[in-house]
């Protein structure tokens, strides 16, 4: 509907339910930084939603059934300074801590695994893989030296 | 998984110009914010619109599932043959000549598309930052930033017509020029009051006219503002005169 400066229609009693199409929220989940319950999720939600909306956005738009939705809104400081001594706001952020339904339970997964490829024979890639590994090879002490470096003498 | 993977492509590749492949894909993810009823719902996705292939895939991907919710919460992260890719492909932004092409409903849909991308791209953005390891692809957030813009875009121009054509006001939001403090004429924008201004106190505070102590210093703005701007102009014409002494070939600019 709107991109900046969302106002909400006034509402009055017997007003119709408000409805917003094409919400411009997005959320972001995040790992916990402190140990949550396992059926806990932990989303970071701007400034102006409630725990209505968050609840809302979740069963409508990803079909999550959402038990219970607590939000708290955390402080970024204000103190760092700039290069020219000017101060710096780090901006504030919204914390949802969304339950799911029926003890279902969510584990942040592990997205930047180093997957092991193995390059294509006789390709560049290979090639180069290989020289690295040489160079590495020779860069290694020498083990019969028992950790002593170079720079001492013989 | 494949759906979703789908629809992902399809919110960046230009390719993929059929409005149908678009409606059917969308159809399966769609939001329930435009459906009310679930029959609805299911006539969307029996609905012979395209292909059969496309049909077919639609047919196949519905029963793999088993938790609702575990597919929910999957789409705020990237298909598990993307992680730990170093870069992920992705195709080119929406235009708004494209979108233009596009029904309402389609547009409706692709909305919500683009949300969930962008939702799973900013998961991605914190995760990487929390790992400290760069983020795969973040030309990925512009792309979609940009297709929302002009989808928001052509979203307002339609609803401008439609307002114009039928009931003829230019502006969705009321509003009316007035004259501040200072005696600065601007356009002020109406907003929703459950009390008439004559009982709103902090409405009263902000006050819409000038006092009379401000009427001279308007006359000294105005001539501040007229004595800039005639010298920025016989700045200009200088500059053009030393240029015009200095190379006598030059045609002369008359900006």
């Amino acid at each position: 509907m709107a991109q900046r400066l969302f106002i909400y229609p006034l509402y009055q009693i017997g007003n119709p339910q408000l409805r917003i199409f094409r919400p411009p929220f997005s959320l972001t989940l995040v790992r916990p930084g402190k140990e949550q319950p396992q059926d806990t999720v932990q989303f970071r939600i701007p400034m102006e939603m409630t725990k209505c909306d968050v609840r809302n956005y979740l069963e409508k738009i990803y079909n999550v059934p959402v038990g219970a939705v607590r939000t708290r809104i955390q402080y970024c400081t204000n103190k760092k300074r700039n290069h020219l001594n000017q101060k710096v706001k780090r901006p504030d952020y919204k914390v949802a801590y969304v339950q799911l339904v029926q003890q279902q339970t969510f584990e942040f997964p592990d997205i930047f695994t180093e997957k092991d490829v193995k390059s294509a024979e006789g390709s560049v890639e290979e090639m180069q893989e290989k020289f690295m590994e040489d160079e590495k090879q020779r860069q290694k002490p020498d083990l019969r030296r028992g950790g002593v470096t170079e720079w001492f003498g013989l | 998984m494949a759906a979703t993977s789908v629809g992902r492509v399809l919110t960046l590749c230009r390719q993929f110009q059929n409005a149908f492949r678009i409606s059917t894909s969308l159809a399966v993810q769609q939001s329930a914010l435009t459906l009310t009823k679930s029959q609805s719902y299911l006539d969307r996705l029996t609905y012979p619109l395209l292909s059969s292939n496309w049909h077919c895939h639609v047919g196949q991907c519905r029963p793999l599932h088993t938790t609702i919710s575990r597919r929910g919460l999957e789409e705020f992260f990237d298909i598990p043959e993307n992680w730990g890719e170093p870069t992920v492909k992705s195709g080119a932004p929406w235009t708004a000549k494209q979108l233009r092409t596009k029904s309402n409903e389609d547009l409706h849909k692709l909305w919500y598309v683009l949300l969930k991308e962008k939702n799973m791209l900013l998961t991605i953005e914190q995760e990487s930052k929390r790992q400290r390891i760069q983020m795969p692809s973040p030309e990925r957030l512009k792309k979609i930033e940009r297709s929302m813009k002009r989808l928001d875009t052509v979203v307002k121009e339609r609803e401008d017509a439609l307002r114009l054509l039928q009931t003829g006001q230019e502006r969705a939001r009321p509003g009316a020029w007035r004259k501040d403090i200072f005696g600065r004429v601007y356009w002020y924008r109406f907003r929703e009051h459950a009390l008439p201004w004559y009982m709103n106190k902090r409405y009263k505070r902000k006050r819409f006219y000038t006092p009379l102590f401000v009427t001279p210093h308007i006359r000294l703005r105005l001539e501040k503002h007229l004595r800039a701007k005639t010298r920025i102009q016989n700045k200009e014409r200088e500059k053009q005169t030393v240029l015009q002494e200095k190379f006598p070939q030059m045609k002369a600019q008359s900006s």
